[in-house]
């Protein structure tokens, strides 16, 4: 029976779905045309090809229009808006809910893939067109079958970006499903869920789809090395894809800084990289397609040298994207992210694509013919295996077929190297620094790939059990455990690798730009870099020295030198070499780009400084519990030194969905000490040599102007004071770090930054109430627990509450108190201080026949009430709970901040190598079109 | 041989190298029984937070010291004291992941872990029940 749904769109899913059918089957149709007409020629199939390709690029625009549509119209009964989006998000996040879900997302990256393909088109491709488009569809098709949303029994083939929500399997069956009136009746479809607020953040409107057409952009070289592989043209292809590789290395990489700087300033884990599996996962791709884009020039200049080093670059930045995909996609990462990702039931179909596409290159690198078929019909039968035999153990002999293939391919196939090149030439560099490029991508990938060979390992656990029990080796008992993880030290499992490695090919592209292709030019090259070296090494010197670098951090300073030298060579490479010719300067300006990304990451990386741990004044003075390294306790009101600062929490006030808590900084006046002063610093006393200016911090000064007095004489104890670097100043400004109010994922914070040209500094809320604490009607919030001895005092509000003496009642007090003369009481003097005339009480605790006489005293007009539950005699601790009311409760912070030295080079140096590497592209473009202009005349 | 082959060649056995001090240095994943038996070393242990005790954290006490209990994989069930603020989040988290060690019979955390309901991917369970109960 069908029902019409009242006010629904139901023809809007029918048509979406009938659009995602149409390019599925178009790219179909275009795969086989293109395929045809590439071993053919025949113009019938290539026109097959041409209009499949048209009506896949038809379906697929219009399917992404058409959950525009459907988002702009806030239609909720769709299972993808409704999650996406709600009625309070403003334009910009209306947007970026189309890429919220993995839909959305293989949407929009298909979309890029078509406009970069309809460009290809543009551009009079001749031979090239039937196989590169063939590569094309057959993606697309594949990536279209991931929305087709299809059910056989149990096994789901794609997302349906059109699903709605009466059809969603965990709706199935509920009775409101079969009412037509659903839309109307239930007011859960007025609104949506919105965009998880975490999203909600201006970088989430560009990072995404930047990203993607980086993404996106790695298949252009990737579909023209199959070709180059396919027609068996090794020379034709790389120079084509040469500006397209760039073209990917300047799009990819702004788009991993830009998720970088959205980390920096929407997410609280404290800087703008976590060698986190995610942003790995997409700079790894990046890593290996600017390796594959030097070794195309390579190419360019001198034909059939590493060619087999260059298919496999070009072919592995996408290779690498599809599988940061899966893991990204497939839940298969688990708990090792901070980003987390759940299983979204099409792992089969993501790791069919992902052979498929690794299968289809590995057997292409063999020559035509018996070795394709052979090597080719082998993948097919591991792969059959994983679904039915054992997934790990196939993998892994798939992923040995498949290197086995490329051997082959390499010794059998392809052209080797044919002239020797001398050492001193370009090229060889350029290869060098891309190996090293490639070494720092397989490092990255494996550290991230961890919880995937866990399952590769588990298979094998009995095997290394035994290799443990009998050679007692740790690392064969860590194997059979098969639970490897990523270390959390970044030094030991990232950087002791990534430095080195980033230290040789950042030198590289300090001198290899001064050497010639082809010819030995080694001559003279140290006199054209000895300007460059020196600058470098005057302004590492002057950056070791302003920021304090220790010798143990000798690995950082030669990366920095390398940065500078780079940045300093490839400018005088402009210079020197270029002479002004700017159009040829691209690659020297994106070299230094990236010189400056490396030194401002390392710079602000080794010298942040976490400057909210300095306690002075009140505070500390008050408990000595608060001492803490890395975090910061804020009372409302209270103004604390923090570093060069000192600082107030001024207010907490809600905005939309954000808790946003003030706090007010000011400059700190430097406190003046004389000659022959005492002060005491963390229980030490020190004597002041000179009159002096405080710096913010007591070591700094330690060493010149304070001696240690071990036994201080009886002035000297008078006159002590405790150490403080100076007094509030001048008002200077204000940050608001907030936490959003997250209802589905838990509150989080968000961190404020000021930025200076220098710095920034970075402050979050580790803790901090978002509404006030719990109290009954008249404001009394729920009593605390204290054991006080005599000389004990507690902070209260503004108030200090001090246990002053203790004495047991006399039989001549006791009428005083109204007790019986058989009861035995013990009297606690209070004394309450601050915020009021100074007031003194007593308490008492009271047993009276072995009972307990419970004593409250309330002290209404001061919040403060206090009852004595117990008390020890052998320690003299009485066990107390105090009130506190509400009026005169003091809200707390506890805050991070963080001083990031020259972050602003990494920023700048972003925006310069996306810039030279535009630049590099359009000049590529300018000399293919004369080359082609020449060729034709 | 030509040049560019013992590029290749010499990055391969440095990579090699590499790999296995990585195999070596990883940190050791396990349960708590195994970090309770060897005490003072680092381990890694991986479980979700016990429901059945309260997460106590005290800032006004000590800013960066949170108590909770975890059960680990095997079901066993400790307290566990993490040197850190209390990470919001924490009673949402679907799994935790604790760096540190056992000393005096406790285990103390230097770092955690946290797997979370997912960003990207919400079931809407929310809306099932709601309109379930609607009904």
């Amino acid at each position: 029976m069908d029902i019409t749904y009242i006010g629904e769109w139901t023809w809007a899913a029918s048509l979406g779905r009938l659009l995602i059918a149409l390019a599925f089957a178009g790219g179909l149709a275009s795969t086989i045309g293109y395929v045809k007409s590439t071993r053919s020629g025949d113009p019938h199939w290539l026109s097959l090809g041409r209009w499949g390709f048209k009506v896949q690029a038809a379906g697929i625009f219009g399917a992404s229009a058409m959950l525009y549509l459907l988002i702009f119209s806030h239609r909720y009964e769709f299972e993808y808006v409704w999650k996406h989006l709600n009625d309070a998000m403003p334009f910009g996040f209306m947007l970026s809910s189309f890429w919220g879900g993995q839909e959305g997302g293989f949407l929009i990256w298909m979309c890029w893939i078509l406009v970069l393909a309809l460009f290809f088109l543009r551009r009079n491709p001749g031979r090239m067109e039937s196989p590169v488009m063939a590569i094309h569809g057959g993606i697309l098709t594949g990536l279209s079958s991931m929305l087709l949303g299809l059910w056989f029994g149990d096994f789901q083939f794609g997302l349906d970006p059109f699903l709605l929500m009466r059809e969603a399997p965990q709706n199935a069956g509920l009775p409101w499903t079969l009412n037509p009136n659903y839309l109307q009746v239930i007011p859960q479809f007025a609104d949506g869920q919105g965009l998880n607020p975490l999203l909600q953040n201006y970088w989430m409107v560009i990072h995404p789809p930047t990203l993607f057409l980086g993404f996106a952009s790695t298949l252009m070289p990737f579909a023209m090395a199959v070709s180059g592989l396919w027609l068996q043209d090794h020379r034709l292809w790389m120079g084509r894809a040469v500006s397209w590789a760039f073209f990917g290395v300047a799009i990819l990489g702004a788009g991993i800084l830009m998720g970088g700087a959205w980390a920096y300033e929407a997410l609280s884990f404290g800087g703008f990289w976590a060698w986190d599996p995610v942003e790995n996962s997409s700079l790894v791709p990046w890593i290996v397609l600017v390796a594959g884009a030097h070794l195309l020039l390579i190419n360019k200049a001198k034909p059939g040298t590493a060619v087999t080093a260059t298919y496999l670059m070009v072919a592995l930045s996408f290779l690498l994207v599809v599988y940061s995909t899966f893991l990204t996609k497939s839940g298969i990462l688990g708990d090792t992210s901070v980003h987390s990702f759940v299983d979204s039931g099409i792992l089969p179909q993501l790791l069919t694509f992902l052979l498929g596409c690794c299968g289809l290159f590995c057997t292409l690198m063999l020559a035509p013919g018996r070795d394709r078929i052979v090597f080719g019909a082998l993948q097919a039968a591991l792969a059959v295996g994983i679904a039915v035999i054992d997934p790990a153990l196939c993998t892994l002999g798939l992923l040995l077929v498949m290197a086995i293939a490329v051997l082959r391919g390499h010794l059998r196939n392809l052209p080797r190297t044919d002239g020797e090149s001398p050492i001193w030439t370009r090229e060889f560099w350029m290869f060098v620094g891309g190996m090293l490029m490639f070494a720092s991508a397989i490092h990255i990938t494996f550290q991230t790939s961890l919880p995937v060979l866990n399952h590769f390992l588990e298979p094998f656990s009995g095997w290394f059990e035994w290799l443990h029990q009998s050679t007692g080796s740790a690392l064969a008992r860590k194997l059979a455990t098969h639970d490897l993880a990523p270390g959390t030290d970044f030094d030991a499992t990232y950087h002791a690798i990534q430095v080195p490695l980033a230290f040789l090919f950042i030198c590289i592209t300090a001198f290899t730009q001064f050497l010639r292709y082809r010819s030995d030019s080694g001559k003279g090259l140290f006199m054209k870099l000895l300007r460059s070296l020196l600058t470098a090494s005057v302004l590492t010197f002057l950056f070791a020295y302003s920021y304090d670098f220790h010798a143990w951090e000798a690995p950082r300073i030669a990366l920095m030198f390398a940065c500078l030298w780079s940045a300093a060579a490839n400018f005088d490479y402009i210079l020197q070499m270029l002479k002004g010719r700017y159009d040829q300067a691209g690659s020297s300006i994106a070299h230094i780009g990236f010189a400056l990304v490396i030194f401002g990451a390392v710079l602000s990386n080794a010298k942040k400084d976490i400057i909210s741990q300095n306690r002075f004044g009140d505070l500390a003075m008050l408990n000595e519990g608060l001492s803490n390294e890395e975090d910061l306790l804020l009372l409302q009101e209270d103004t604390i030194a923090m570093g060069p600062y000192y600082v107030s929490y001024r207010e907490r006030r809600q905005e939309g969905h954000h808790a946003k808590f003030a706090v007010d900084y000011f400059e700190t006046i430097p406190a003046e000490y004389a000659g022959g002063q005492v002060v005491s610093n963390e229980g030490f006393l020190f004597q002041c040599i000179a009159d002096h200016a405080a710096s913010p911090r007591f070591t700094d000064d330690l060493e010149e102007h304070w001696t240690f007095v071990p036994i201080p004489n009886e002035r000297q104890r008078n006159t002590v004071r405790p150490w403080s670097a100076g007094r509030p100043g001048p008002f200077a400004f204000t940050l608001e770090p907030r936490i959003q109010l997250n209802e589905r994922m838990g509150n989080a914070p968000e961190p404020d930054t000021k930025r200076f040209w220098n710095r920034d500094l970075y402050t979050h809320i580790k803790w901090g109430r978002v509404s006030d604490p719990e109290a009954d009607e008249e404001g009394w919030m729920n009593g605390r627990k204290h054991d006080l001895m005599r000389r004990d005092s507690l902070v209260i509000g503004r108030s200090i509450l001090a246990l002053d003496s203790v004495s047991a009642v006399t039989l001549e007090e006791k009428p005083d108190y109204g007790l019986l003369d058989k009861d035995l009481a013990v009297a606690a003097h209070f004394r309450l201080t601050g915020n009021g005339p100074d007031t003194n009480f007593t308490a008492l605790y009271i047993v009276r026949d072995s009972l307990l006489i419970p004593d409250m005293v309330a002290l209404e007009d001061r919040g403060v009430k206090i009852r004595i539950d117990g008390f020890r005699p052998a320690e003299a601790t009485f066990e107390t709970v105090v009130w506190e009311n509400l009026s005169i409760r003091r809200d707390f912070i506890v805050m991070q901040a963080i001083v990031f030295p020259q972050i602003n080079l990494l920023w700048l140096g972003c925006l310069i190598m996306t810039g030279g590497a535009l630049m590099a592209v359009r000049q590529r473009r300018k000399t293919l079109r004369r080359l082609e202009k020449k060729d034709t005349a | 041989m030509s040049r560019f082959n013992i590029v290749v060649i010499l990055l391969v056995a440095v990579l090699l190298g590499t790999l296995f001090s990585v195999f070596t240095q990883n940190s050791e994943s396990v349960v708590f029984a195994r970090a309770f038996s060897e005490p003072g070393v680092e381990f890694k242990v991986s479980g979700t937070l016990d429901p059945d005790h309260p997460v106590l954290y005290d800032p006004e006490t000590a800013v960066a010291e949170t108590r909770f209990h975890m059960r680990d994989k095997t079901g066993q069930v400790h307290e566990v004291l993490l040197k850190e603020a209390k990470p919001t989040g924490l009673e949402q988290s679907e799994s935790i992941d604790l760096y540190g060690k056992v000393e005096d019979g406790r285990f103390i955390a230097t770092e955690m872990l946290m797997k979370c309901p997912s960003k990207y991917n919400e079931e809407s369970h929310s809306l099932a029940e709601a309109t379930a109960a609607g009904n």
